[in-house]
This record gives C-alpha cells, structure tokens and sequence, in this order.
C-alpha cells in the first residue's frame, strides 16, 4: 500500500487496503459484510483482490456474529463490518455470548460513528457503542481518528487474540499522526502539552479538540490535549499523569456522555486523583437528521463549546 | 421420508475407528445408565434441565458412538466432526456422554453447577474438552454452526458439523437468518437436528408459537429435510448416516420426534420437567425411582 497516499483518501477505502493487506500477511482473516460492504469499503477493494476471504451474510447481522464465531473455532479472524448502530446494539447479546462469554477471536468493525452517519439521521446515530461494547468483560473497544492509526489499530486487532470492537470512520479527515505511528492499546497519545487544563478526546472529536486547544494556546491557555484510541483498557495512568499538573478535565467524545470517553474519565478520577471533570459530547438525548454544525451547536460540543469548557476549568 | 438403502449399507460397511462397535443391546443399556446418572446429576445439584436432556439420550450416544468422527484423546483434532449444542441447557447430557466416551473422567461429572465447576448448566467449551462450542442464549448455535461448516470448506477438510437446536428455540429468528445463510453458501457439510420434544417452558409448541408446518418450512430455505423418532436407535442411526450420504450442495435437517423427559414417569411429556427443582432428597429419589431400568452405580 502506499502509505504517503493514506490520508488523501476516504478512511473507509483505508480500510479494504488494510483488510487486503492483513489477508495477505495471513489468509486465515477473513472479511465479513452484511450488505454494507460498499459502505465499509471492502466492496470492490476486497471484493476483487480476495473473493475467497469475503463473505456477504446479507442483512442479518446477529448471523454474521455466529458466523465469524463458528469461524474462529478454525483460527479464522473474522473482521465483521457494519454500521455501529447494527454492529454492536442490534447484536449485543450475540456479541456477549458468542464471542465475549465464549472468549472468541472475533473482530467487529462500527462504521460511521454518532454524527457521522449524518443523512441517515436520528435511527442509525448510535451515540451509546461506546459505553455499551466497554461493558462487556473480554471485549476491547478503540476508537482511531485518521488513517494511519485506523490502520496500525487494525494490525493490532488482527495480531493480537480477543473480542475487539473498533469505530471505523468512513470520510476523510486530516491526518493526526505519521506513516510511524504505532497503535499500544491502553495508552493515551499527548497531542499538545500544556499546564492549565487537561482536555480529553477520541475518535471524530479529536480533531476538534486539536483545533480547540490550538486556539486557546494563542489566549495563553495551555491545553494537555489527550487523545484516547483505546477506550478499553482505559489509560488511566496517562490521565493521571496530566491532571496532577493541571487539576481540571475536560473530556469531549461523538457519543452520549453516559458511559463512554467521558464516564471511563470520571470513574478513573473519582477513584484515584478526583479533580473537576466536565464531559462533552451528546447530553444523552437521540440523534436527529440535521448538519454537523446544527448537531454541535444542540448539544454543545464544537470547537466553541471545548474552548469554552476549558476556559473555565483553566479558572 | 426418503431414503436411499445402498448408501447406507454402504456407509454402515466402512470401517472407521473413531466409532465404536456398539451393538444394540449394549446401547440400551448404555442409554439406560446415562439416563439414570444425567437425572442424579442434575438432581443434586438441586434443580436443572432435566426434559431436554433425557429427550437428547439416543440422539447424542448415537452421534458421539456411531456418527461422529472425533479422537477423545485429541479434542482439538482438526479433521474431526464437531457438535453444536445450540439448545446449550441441554449440556449435562452432553457432558455425560462425553465422559463416558473418554474426553475427561466421568468422576468430574458429580461437580455440575457446583462452585468453581467446569461444568456449568449451560454447555461450555471453555472449560469442557469436546465442547466445541459454548451456547446458552438460545438462537446462536446454527448461526456457530454454519461458520464451523464454512470454515471447512474453505479449508477444503470433509468434516461434518453437527448442530441440535431445539424447538421452542426454533422460535428465535437468527435460526431463519442462518436457515437461508447455510444453503446459499452450499452448506452440505452442516446436519442439524430439531429435537422436536412438542414442549417449551410455557407450555406445548403448538400453543405457545407453533412451528408447523416444521418439515416443509426448512425444505423451503432449501434444506435437505428428513424425519426420526428420536429414541429409536436404528432410525436415529440410518437417519444420520443417510444424512452423511448426501452432500447434494444443501445442509441437512433432521426433524427428531422425541419425549420431552423421556423415561421419567413423573415428568414425561409435560412442560414442567423443562426446568425441575429438588427441594430435599426425598425428590431426588422419586426422580431415580422414576425411571424404568433401576439403579446404577454413580461414576463419581
């Protein structure tokens, strides 16, 4: 693949590239679609490279889930592809007992996280994946923000044994990091060093939390902007590191502000270093059918509304 | 039911040495001691499943004694046939047959449903060596099943996978998504059995949600689809060796009739043996008594 082209192209043709490289390193993963694969971007990319490796379930979700768990008994790496709403909510107890309960190499890919899904509006905006895939014991959940480490995450996901659900952005975005970048689960990357407020982010809302806290270095605040891939494990101890100097969080994810980015913060810090925490995102109400803009401004968590959060944690 | 002779006696012919040389009466008794060690299994732990697995005793000996191609001293062998338990209740049956064909020690069978056990009420292959998959959420099995299937034939392996899922399961709809999955993907490695028992928790199926016409819905997905009273060790035995012999591009159901508790003269066909509860061991011995072989020295 060519690597330098990662970021020119929308994140879901990421990843078929991904998934044909991964099968090409090694012919037991496998690619699993519910009549979605255009929209994940495995159709034609995977479609047309390794037909063998593709399978198309059609629109039955929880039988693609025990599909890839009959797969796995065989060391097959099933990577399942859907829209976040029907990949985790819609399968959930399958998920639970086929592959968390059962401890199956299942990998389950959510595409077009929380606001993202934009057009679809209000019943396929799933704004609680989040919280509810971190509640399942045996399962990790990671969140990527741009190409490259959409990419070194699902090297992970296929290299390493275990239930994992990753949130897989379709469009392009900017690039955040580097053809270097090397995903560690359980770790935080430091994307802005600053002493008067601790800012936490993930997946879409990183690159509003990088614009917020760019902003804000020119008012003089300094901002130590965490970005959080890997949701579970939790990098509790880069959080705490951060908030020892700055004594404040803010936290701001493309979710509902129940039980995700923002709760994994609260229930860290309340336990081992309580500070004030105040948590963005979606203030738990459902999705709508409406613009980016609109949706921000709704629930208030834009560039404006993190600047504002942070000013007055920064106090 | 339609069955072709020459294939069987053929089948019947070939030797293979993961099977046993069971002879009828040998398996009667077999099946009788079974029943009597699966009724004091559950009956001590307290209460359990007690109905679906007396109605699996032929079926399950059958397919681990005269069937399925597996090696109980490699539970992992990758040519062997695997089995899906999807009515995973069931899996004290399942656990008995198994030790008694040699996975582990029949000692360990007097822990179901005790603290720290490795075998828990619902089957688990985690924990349980020639469980090949763990169930317990009704609806999941054929779906686990297909992808085992699948996998086999991607891997180009002749093993054939085993599914049994019960009838009041069959009322959850991920069955019909792999219903149509497994005969599109020309699924002939894959034999499912209904263990058609007539009852679920709530009462007879024919109440609760009926099924019928069972036969003619899974020949409508495209399913091979043959019939067996499931306590009858020569039908279940041609049944499945027919269903072996098919491999025509479509996966195979074998509708089983069966008795809900089969044996126990207390709870037979009735839907409360689905569930039973042993307060004291006064009941526990009303169930022992209520079979019809006597008594039979406990393994454990």
């Amino acid at each position: 693949m060519n690597l330098k082209n990662l970021y020119e192209q929308e994140i879901r043709f990421v990843y078929g590239q991904v998934m044909n490289e991964l099968i090409e390193k090694n012919p037991n993963v496998f690619c699993l679609e519910a009549d979605l694969s255009k929209a994940s971007g495995t159709n034609p990319i995977v479609l047309n490279e390794h037909p063998k490796n593709f399978i198309n379930i059609g629109v039955a979700e929880a039988n693609m889930i025990g599909v890839a768990a009959g797969l796995t008994a065989d060391g097959k790496i099933p990577f399942c592809a859907t829209f976040c709403c029907f990949a985790t909510r819609r399968v959930y107890d399958q998920i639970t007992i086929s592959v968390a309960y059962a401890n199956n190499n299942v990998k389950i890919i959510g595409t077009g996280p929380g606001i993202t899904q934009g057009a679809n509006g209000g019943t396929h905006m799933c704004f609680q994946d989040i919280a509810i895939m971190r509640a399942m014991p045996n399962m990790q959940v990671f969140t990527p923000c741009d190409a490259y480490e959409t990419r070194s995450v699902l090297h992970y996901m296929a290299e390493n044994y275990g239930g994992m659900y990753m949130q897989l952005l379709r469009q392009q975005l900017p690039a955040v990091f580097d053809e270097s970048y090397q995903f560690q689960p359980g770790k935080a990357r430091k994307l802005r060093d600053g002493n008067h407020v601790t800012l936490v982010s993930s997946g879409y809302m990183t690159h509003f939390a990088l614009k917020a806290a760019d902003e804000l270095a020119k008012e003089g605040i300094g901002v130590d902007l965490l970005h959080c891939p890997s949701i579970k494990p939790f990098p509790e101890d880069d959080l705490i590191e951060s908030v020892r100097k700055t004594n404040a969080a803010a936290t701001v994810e493309n979710q509902n502000i129940i039980g995700g980015l923002g709760g994994a913060v609260c229930e860290t810090l309340s336990e081992r270093y309580p500070v004030r925490v105040k948590r963005l995102g979606v203030p738990d109400r459902f999705g709508e059918i409406a613009t980016e803009e609109y949706l921000f401004e709704k629930h208030g968590f834009g560039t404006e509304h993190i600047k504002q959060s942070c000013r007055e944690l920064a106090r | 039911m339609n069955r072709d002779k020459n294939t069987i006696v053929t089948h019947l012919n070939k030797k293979d040495k993961t099977m046993t040389s069971l002879q009828e009466n040998e398996f009667e008794q077999l099946a009788a001691e079974l029943r009597y060690v699966v009724t004091d299994m559950i009956c001590r732990s307290g209460s359990g499943h007690l109905g679906g697995a007396l109605s699996l005793v032929e079926i399950l000996l059958t397919l681990y004694y005269r069937v399925m191609k597996i090696d109980p001293n490699n539970p992992q062998w990758t040519e062997r046939d695997r089995l899906v338990l999807s009515k995973g209740h069931a899996a004290p049956i399942l656990y008995a047959v198994l030790a008694y064909r040699g996975f582990f020690p029949k000692s360990q069978l007097g822990t179901l449903n005790a603290d720290g056990t490795k075998l828990p009420s619902h089957a688990d292959a985690r924990t349980v060596p020639g469980i090949d998959m763990t169930t317990g959420s009704l609806g999941q099995g054929l779906s686990a099943a297909s992808g085992m299937a699948l996998a086999a034939k991607k891997d180009g392996r002749t093993n054939n996978v085993f599914c049994i899922i019960g009838d009041g399961e069959t009322n959850e709809g991920q069955n019909w998504e792999a219903a149509l999955f497994a005969p599109h993907q020309k699924l002939d490695n894959l034999i499912a059995v209904t263990d058609y028992n007539k009852l679920q928790i709530d009462g007879f199926t024919t109440d609760i949600l009926d099924l019928e016409p069972l036969t003619d819905k899974w020949r409508a997905f495209g399913w091979n689809v043959l019939e067996m009273f499931g306590h009858d060790q020569n039908d279940i035995r041609r049944t499945f060796l027919h269903a072996k012999s098919l491999r025509n591009g479509k996966p195979t159901m074998i509708i089983a009739h069966t008795i809900k508790a089969y044996g126990n003269k207390i709870i037979e066909n009735t839907a409360g043996s689905h569930n039973i509860k042993i307060p004291d061991k006064k009941t526990h011995e009303q169930h022992l008594a209520a079979l019809p072989d006597g008594a039979f020295p406990l393994p454990y």
